[in-house]
């Protein structure tokens, strides 16, 4: 095993984990909502995409803004159909909601683009850049660029602008939020769209990597648990660390024990760390 | 004929499940006048201010009208209110301790047609508190309770409130800061704010307020000028001794 | 005298069940649903009692669920055991995953408890989708017949009329179980943390604990639907680990309403006849089964029982005159 080969393995993911986990981490941290239709919403990006290279003759780099600009109107359309639930605070209604969206999105998914497994064909994902001894595909280092320059506007956003102040004081108070004048309904609106139109965006990119399904997703929302719980809810950084920490875990274990295992392994540990610190890792 | 009440409720009660904590409250404020609800704890001098900004932290049911310089807030959500110049500064936490002073200052919008409000701007209201000015940077959190109560209340200022409702501000404060802070809002009041102001604290309450309403068990049982009210034998009995101008 | 009428009230009841497939006209396929419905309704029990008591939402009930099934099907192909062999196991097995979920999630704030019996399902299920002791993709083939030696005869069987006694046996153990564990100081405390749990925490209850407890007191419940199942179908494989369970435990949770006793039941019975005789195809039904799930928390949060209400209280009632305002001022 290359060590310096499966650190870059490790980047490559750790990069599309973190895509893939921000927009839950600030939904959950702004609107203290659990979106189990997380990993639905992240194939309907990539079969979105694929259709509109396929059906529609779209290139790739056409297809992803088609995508993100889909899965955010269905987000919306989710957000708008449990406003009332989210006002209420009814946590426990609102995830079982969620994952009953999942689900039809999960149906739906199968009747528009059937059951067999799909290639999203990106024009990057093909061809290798060699540095000696080690290699990288072009699509991961879209992705770690991307993802770079994602998490900096968002982090840029939240901290120095008046709109992430907004969000940031609709996710400690939402109640005195209103007497400051804030329609906190649509903050959580804002902060839906987002969710929905990121993981949308991190599956175009993400998505090229592998055979794409419409069962799939459940890997992705555990993933993104694992970041959550370790990099804190709603920390932006927090999210960068553990995605970092949790890629080259991935990396590692599946080059020196077995890569059908990495999701159990990584959940095991995450279960270890709940016991000892029950806020995860980055509780205060 | 006295010119239309700034704030206005008429019949204004509020039920959580079945104890009813306010019944049939009927009160105005006037133009640059600054009315003082007292009341002994659970009074629901609380209750009563929140029903009047159309919010509170539980869900109880309220029925009765509240008027805006003149115009009905029924149906009117808690935050569009606070936009129309409804401002409450509630008890206890008025600030997010998150964000900073100049954040929390920040989150107000400017208000898009400041006809018949009292407009602040940030150099007023930092010149009012200056403590706020050195403190910019800080977080709502890390600071006194009486830097958090003015931040509170510059805050609200800066919404260009028509009418601004504070919710025993006192509390938590020491007793000169108490004064300076109400002196303060007087000050305002008299260059045209309208207040409504809800004081544990009678005799501080008494030094700068033009009329008085009593609350008890959630009924308005007396009410008028504050000279008048000054010799009411309830208030004399209930907050130790006359309260001598 | 009331309690014995409804003894026997509810002893006619549990006969006429047992008479309907005959009733029914016999077929293979009404034996096949009735079982069915019998033994899914107690695997949604179990969730039940954690999601109508307690107020959480336990998304790993599918691990007992498949858990026991996998226990019982190894332990009958494999060491030929009898049937109340593989039923303890089922439920020991079941105890000692949720004392593991349980222990791990017990400080932990609800939402990380949902997510990870939610995290727990995804990942029992890739370990027994790859791990070939467990059959891997295939599963485990060739369940021998259910075998319960009693004294004087042995109960048998493996075709789902000769089960169906032993599947409304089991549903009508459980619904007495959910009966008594309403009742019992668990019950009682699980209620109170969730309507009231300032009061909770005076009385000294430890809303943590009591999640633990009702979760444990759970698990088995699922897993004993998972054990009869794995007879019934003769097959275990991954497959049990799918989001369809879970999202039919929960609908049928929710279904009827909450904290209704019969309710899981009514709600287990609705879905698997739509499945059954008003099938929209397998991606249609998931469609359809999801839509119900978020339509029912959305716009009818009371489930049908409050549907009920809503209806009977219109028919029965003119405008009531004595709240004036009160419709006009819900506002806060």
């Amino acid at each position: 095993m290359n060590v310096a080969q499966q650190l870059i393995n490790g980047l490559a993911l750790a990069s599309g984990y973190a895509c893939v986990a921000i927009g839950w981490t600030v939904l959950l941290g702004a609107a203290r909502l659990v979106n189990f239709a997380h990993g639905q919403l992240y194939m309907l990006g990539a079969f979105v995409a694929w259709a509109a290279m396929h059906r529609a003759g779209l290139p790739y780099w056409a297809s992803i803004p088609v995508a993100v600009a889909a899965v955010g109107l269905l987000g919306a359309a989710m957000q708008r159909l449990m406003g009332r639930l989210m006002l209420e605070h009814n946590l426990t209604s609102l995830m079982i909601v969620t994952l009953g969206f999942g689900y039809v999105f999960q149906g739906a998914a199968a009747r528009l683009f059937g059951g067999e497994p799909q290639t999203l064909a990106s024009p990057l994902a093909r061809g290798t850049i060699r540095m000696g001894e080690l290699w990288l595909s072009p699509q991961d280092l879209l992705v770690f660029g991307v993802t770079a320059a994602l998490f900096a506007l968002i982090w840029f956003v939240l901290e120095k602008t008046r709109v992430g102040a907004t969000v940031r004081a609709v996710a400690e108070d939402p109640k005195l939020a209103q007497l400051f004048g804030i329609d906190a309904s649509l903050v959580y609106l804002g902060v839906f769209v987002f969710e929905a139109a990121t993981v949308a965006f991190a599956a175009a990119l993400v998505a090229p990597r592998s055979p794409i399904l419409t069962s799939m997703g459940f890997d992705e929302v555990i993933l993104t648990f694992v970041v959550v719980v370790l990099g804190g809810v709603g920390s932006v950084l927090g999210t960068l660390a553990a995605s970092l920490g949790l890629g080259l875990f991935t990396a590692f274990f599946g080059a020196l024990v077995s890569p059908a295992y990495t999701t159990a392994a990584a959940f095991a540990v995450v279960l270890a760390v709940l016991v000892l610190r029950p806020g995860g890792l980055a509780a205060r | 004929m006295t010119s239309p009440a700034v704030l206005a409720c008429r019949g204004l009660g509020a039920r959580y499940g079945a104890s009813t904590a306010l019944a049939d409250v009927t009160l105005e404020v006037g133009a640059s006048q600054m009315v003082g609800v007292v009341g002994a704890n659970g009074a629901g001098k609380s209750t009563l201010v929140n029903a009047l900004a159309g919010w509170s932290r539980g869900r109880p049911v309220t029925t009765g009208e509240v008027w805006l310089d003149g115009e009905p807030m029924a149906g009117v959500s808690a935050h569009e209110r606070a936009r129309r110049g409804l401002v409450l500064v509630p008890e206890g936490k008025g600030v997010f301790q998150e964000l900073t002073v100049e954040e929390n200052l920040g989150l107000v919008r400017p208000v898009a047609d400041p006809a018949g409000r009292h407009v602040w701007t940030r150099d007023d209201v930092l010149g009012l508190f200056p403590r706020l000015g050195e403190r910019r940077r800080h977080r709502g959190g890390a600071l006194s309770g009486g830097e958090r109560q003015m931040l509170a209340l510059a805050r609200a200022l800066l919404a260009a409130p028509r009418v601004l409702v504070l919710d025993e501000p006192s509390i938590g404060l020491a007793p000169r800061l108490v004064l300076d802070l109400l002196v303060t809002v007087r000050r305002l009041v008299d260059r045209g704010l309208s207040v409504l102001l809800v004081e544990q604290n009678v005799r501080a309450a008494f030094e700068v307020v033009d009329r008085v309403f009593l609350l008890e068990r959630g009924r308005v049982v007396g009410h008028g000028a504050t000279d008048a009210m000054r010799g009411d034998p309830r208030i004399v009995e209930a907050y130790l001794g006359a309260l001598v101008p | 005298m009331r309690s014995a009428a409804r003894l026997l009230g509810a002893a006619v009841l549990v006969a006429a069940v047992y008479a309907l497939p005959r009733l029914l006209g016999g077929s293979v396929l009404v034996y096949s649903t009735c079982a069915t419905i019998a033994i899914f309704a107690v695997m949604a029990y179990g969730t039940d009692m954690v999601l109508s008591y307690l107020g959480e939402v336990s998304l790993g009930h599918t691990i007992f669920w498949a858990g026991g099934a996998y226990v019982a099907a190894l332990l009958a192909t494999r060491a030929g055991a009898n049937g109340w062999v593989t039923a303890a196991a089922a439920v020991a097995a079941a105890l000692v995953l949720a004392v593991v979920l349980g222990v791990a999630t017990l400080r932990t704030r609800e939402f990380v408890f949902s997510l990870v019996t939610y995290a727990a399902a995804v990942v029992a299920m890739e370990v027994a989708f790859n791990w070939a002791a467990l059959g891997g993709s295939d599963g485990i083939v060739g369940i021998p017949r259910l075998s319960l030696p009693l004294p004087g005869f042995t109960f048998s069987g493996s075709a789902s009329a000769e089960l169906w006694p032993l599947a409304l046996g089991l549903l009508v153990v459980t619904v007495l179980f959910i009966h008594r564990f309403r009742r019992s100081r668990l019950g009682l405390a699980a209620l109170m943390v969730q309507m009231h749990p300032d009061l909770a925490a005076t009385l000294g209850l430890d809303p943590r604990l009591v999640r633990l407890r009702v979760f444990m007191l759970s698990a088995p419940v699922s897993a004993l639907a998972g054990w009869l199942y794995a007879y019934q179908r003769a097959y275990v494989g991954p497959d049990m680990f799918e989001a369809y369970f879970l999202v039919l435990m929960l609908t049928a949770a929710v279904l009827a309403g909450r904290r209704v006793l019969l309710g899981p039941v009514i709600g287990t019975a609705l879905i698997l006849l739509q499945q059954n005789y008003l099938s929209l195809g397998g991606d249609g039904d998931r469609i359809v089964l999801g839509l119900v799930l978020a339509s029912i928390l959305i716009f009818w949060p009371q489930g049908l029982v409050g549907l009920w209400h809503l209806v009977a209280r219109r028919r029965s009632a003119r405008p009531d005159p004595s709240a004036p305002g009160e419709a006009a001022a819900e506002r806060a």
